[in-house]
């Protein structure tokens, strides 16, 4: 293919994964899943009840496979029907949202009642608020996934079908999300009650900010603080691994030749250099602008 | 009927490199940084997220850049270097944005608990240990050590799909693409499972004692990929 | 995801033989139902399969439940993972070199799999969870059940390869209708997390089997939809009666399982303050 079009293809891929990653990671802090989500089970059980959506539908790999699969599932074979791009993609992204919802309400309702002793009430109104924005999310993450997955297939000739590459970006971009932007709700917005610039300790654990701005603190709320940092990055890491995984073999095309191809895996290399000495500049950017914790014992005992 | 103890004997080379890749997989997931729920809430060194997760997701990740590479090219080593690239790109910039979460998003220096100091740089580490958790964010050892395991898993798990697709079976590669790589993906969970049992699903990286535990994990991810190797051969040889 | 569990010993009303003697005659007899009634009656009955897959899903939702009680030190999710993983593997080398008995092969090898990992994990990695060995064998045979199950109602046949009358192929197998297509992921994810998601939704100390089981119900309900959303495009097997069982199915358990939930939760509220500190003491 022309270099300039595949350039574009994948500056459309790279921006529908950036979209995905920023949807996937707001809809789980909507619902709080994945790994933050221990402090919300936790809370509870600390005299802390809450009400946060208790959404512990798996890890969110294994969730957003599963939206994803069943979206490129429809749509596969919506369009072996003869249907439009567009029309498969959008009702397969509707039905993997929709079934995303019923997953939702039976983790929450189901983690609830299973904390019966800990006194945490189950809110109706938490259900009926959350839930469409969780599916909302749900739809635009598995939509774009569709259309990386998609265009992967279609213009970049991929071999896997659109059901098992779907899959793929799914458990990618549940691994990113819970990895990146997780952090960030787990880590800073569930304690906003301690000071900024440590780690959590121990002994606050399931002690998690339960008050809003108005009112009681709910997943919602969440999601607007992540919107600010979390979501965004998380947007960010994803597009950039769908856009580096594929810039290397669009600029360094190994069907044209194998020598090519090597020029590719060396770019590669190159591109994970670059981010290890990039880590290395923050972490010690980190620690010159935060100093350290606690003084050097044994130099003051010196 | 498939004459099982033909194609077993004819595609013993298969076998034993489809072995191979799984016992690679697990292998790397004992590189990979990983602080489990923890890690989410800065409460521990590493990723804050599932062993399973991260490796499945890099190492799938390799998968994609690998079948890529596979459908214009037979060259083995190229497809299987691709497949150990596109891993390590994801792992990398998962653990870039990762550290700008710890670092921007929540306001703590990288560090781990486990070593006083970086084995890679020779940091102090125990100072920038806030109080009360296990260290947090990842230091340049964990971050070195993910790139190799993730480089690792993505190795392995190309591997095994290259070594699937080359079986002769009279049949166009494409006919069983679909059955090699989810085969492939079966075996990639199986094999990142297995270390994570082994490790308690947390570790930092290659400095961490844990790590010492990796040969037990890497024995019985060999019994059990020896196994259903012989059992993907089989089925696809058959074919 | 959360490292599960208590001290171990879930308790149970319904004794687990009684769920294994289910999943494995269900499983069995539903998968023989939809191949043999398919070719008899009509491709309707293709629908046989994905109950069948439910039977498994169930089975391995309440072993997954007994062990992951005890606290794997990952969460849930891994041992789900792992089970699909060996589902997989089982069910491509059962149905290949089983033929008729494939679904039986598939069950055996997935155990015999189930049985080595087992054991590796308590003997090798020192796990030392005394029913490890059992339940791996429980869910990785579950896992093939639902695999082949959910196959053969998206196709009608669970036979693995084409079957070709004068070099024309009459009927898809499961390797060219399911696993070229790639919706063996769909299977795959959606029958993983029908077996691991109804105990890590329910997870807490005051789980009860009877909802969690209701829960493997409602989702193993979910995977026959999806099943039957592939076989409304392939010509050995009817979507519509599939996605309609199945809908009726989701229904009746998710209504079971809220009823459950409105017998076990503390209070349900419309909306509504936290509970109070008097209250809490």
């Amino acid at each position: 293919m022309e270099p300039l079009t595949s350039m574009g293809i994948l500056a459309l891929m790279g921006a529908a994964a950036t979209i995905a990653g920023a949807s996937e990671d707001l809809e789980s802090d909507v619902g709080s899943q994945s790994n933050p989500n221990s402090q919300v089970q936790l809370a509870p059980q600390m005299m802390y009840p809450h009400r946060i959506y208790n959404k512990a539908v798996s890890g969110e790999p294994p969730s957003n496979a599963l939206m994803c699969a069943i979206g490129g599932t429809t749509a596969s074979v919506l369009m072996s029907t003869g249907a439009s791009v567009m029309l498969a993609l959008t009702i397969g992204s509707i039905i993997a949202a929709v079934i995303h919802g019923t997953y939702s309400v039976t983790s929450y309702i189901g983690r609830t009642a299973s904390q019966k002793r800990f006194k945490q009430p189950l809110y109706l109104d938490l259900i009926r608020t959350h839930t469409p924005v969780i599916m909302g999310y749900a739809f635009i993450t598995t939509f774009c996934i569709l259309v990386v997955s998609y265009l992967m297939i279609t213009a970049m000739a991929h071999p896997f079908p659109l059901p098992l590459l779907a899959f793929i970006w799914g458990i990618a971009v549940g691994a990113i999300g819970s990895s990146t932007g997780d952090v960030h709700y787990g880590a800073e917005r569930e304690f906003q009650n301690v000071e900024f610039g440590s780690g959590l300790n121990a002994a606050n654990s399931g002690n998690i900010v339960r008050k809003a701005e108005s009112g009681l603190r709910n997943g919602i709320d969440n999601s607007w603080f992540c919107s600010k940092f979390g979501g965004p990055v998380t947007g960010i890491a994803f597009g950039m691994v769908v856009f580096l995984t594929g810039w290397i073999t669009v600029v360094f095309d190994p069907s044209i030749s194998e020598t090519m191809g090597w020029e590719a895996i060396i770019a590669g290399a190159v591109i994970v250099l670059l981010l290890a000495i990039w880590n290395r500049k923050i972490e010690v950017d980190a620690r010159k602008a935060y100093g350290p914790y606690k003084k050097d014992e044994e130099e003051v005992a010196a | 009927m498939i004459d099982i103890a033909g194609i077993i004997a004819e595609d013993f080379l298969n076998i034993a490199m489809i072995t191979l890749g799984g016992v690679l997989i697990s292998l790397g997931v004992h590189f990979v940084p990983v602080g489990g729920a923890p890690a989410a809430m800065a409460q521990a060194t590493g990723v804050g997220t599932g062993t399973v997760q991260l490796a499945a997701g890099a190492g799938l990740t390799g998968l994609v850049t690998a079948g890529f590479m596979m459908n214009v090219t037979d060259n083995m080593g190229l497809i299987i270097a691709s497949g150990t690239i596109g891993a390590m790109i994801m792992i990398s910039v998962t653990m870039l944005v990762g550290q700008w979460s710890y670092v921007y998003g929540v306001g703590c220096p990288p560090a781990s608990a486990k070593v006083k100091y970086d084995p890679i740089t020779k940091d102090r580490q125990d100072l920038y240990v806030s109080q009360g958790t296990e260290g947090h964010g990842i230091p340049t050892a964990s971050f070195v050590s993910g790139i190799i395991g993730a480089g690792l898993g993505g190795l392995g798990g190309s591997m095994i799909y290259f070594y699937l697709l080359s079986i002769e079976n009279g049949l166009p590669e494409a006919d069983f693409i679909g059955i090699a790589s989810i085969f492939a993906i079966g075996l990639f969970f199986v094999n990142a499972v297995i270390p994570s049992y082994n490790i308690g699903g947390t570790i930092e990286g290659f400095h961490d004692p844990k790590f010492k535990r990796f040969p037990k994990a890497v024995l019985a991810s060999f019994i059990a990929t020896f196994l259903a190797a012989i059992m993907g051969v089989v089925a696809i040889g058959g074919m | 995801m959360s490292a599960g569990g208590g001290s171990g010993g879930a308790h149970s009303a319904i004794p687990q033989n009684n769920i294994i003697a289910f999943g494995v005659i269900g499983g069995l007899a539903g998968i023989y139902g939809a191949h043999f009634l398919v070719d008899m009656i009509s491709p309707y009955m293709s629908f046989l399969g994905a109950l069948g897959a439910i039977c498994g899903i169930v089975w391995g939702a309440s072993a997954v439940r007994r062990v992951a009680n005890y606290g794997l030190g990952t969460g849930v999710p891994s041992i789900g993972m792992l089970a699909l993983g060996i589902g997989i593997i089982a069910t491509t080398f059962g149905l290949a070199v089983g033929g008729i008995a494939g679904p039986v092969v598939a069950l055996i090898f997935a155990a015999l799999i189930g049985l080595v990992v087992g054991v590796l994990a308590n003997k090798v990695l020192n796990m030392g969870i005394p029913i490890m060995v059992q339940s791996m064998i429980e869910i990785a045979a579950a896992g093939a059940i639902a695999i082949v199950g959910l196959s053969t109602s998206m196709i009608g046949t669970f036979m693995f390869f084409d079957e070709v009358v004068n070099g024309v192929v009459v009927a898809q197998g499961v390797a060219t209708g399911v696993m070229t297509t790639g919706y063996i992921a769909v299977i795959f994810i959606a029958g993983g997390l029908a077996i691991l998601h109804p105990y890590n939704a329910n997870l807490g100390p005051d789980e009860k089997q009877d909802r969690t089981l209701a829960c493997a119900f409602e989702k193993g309900a979910i995977a026959m939809i999806i099943a039957g959303i592939v076989a409304t495009i392939t010509p050995l097997a009817s979507g519509a009666i599939t996605i309609l069982i199945g809908v009726a199915i989701w229904y009746i358990s998710f209504s079971k399982y809220y009823k459950l939930v409105k017998r076990d939760a503390y209070m349900i509220s419309g909306a509504g303050l936290l509970p109070s500190k008097e209250e809490l003491e």
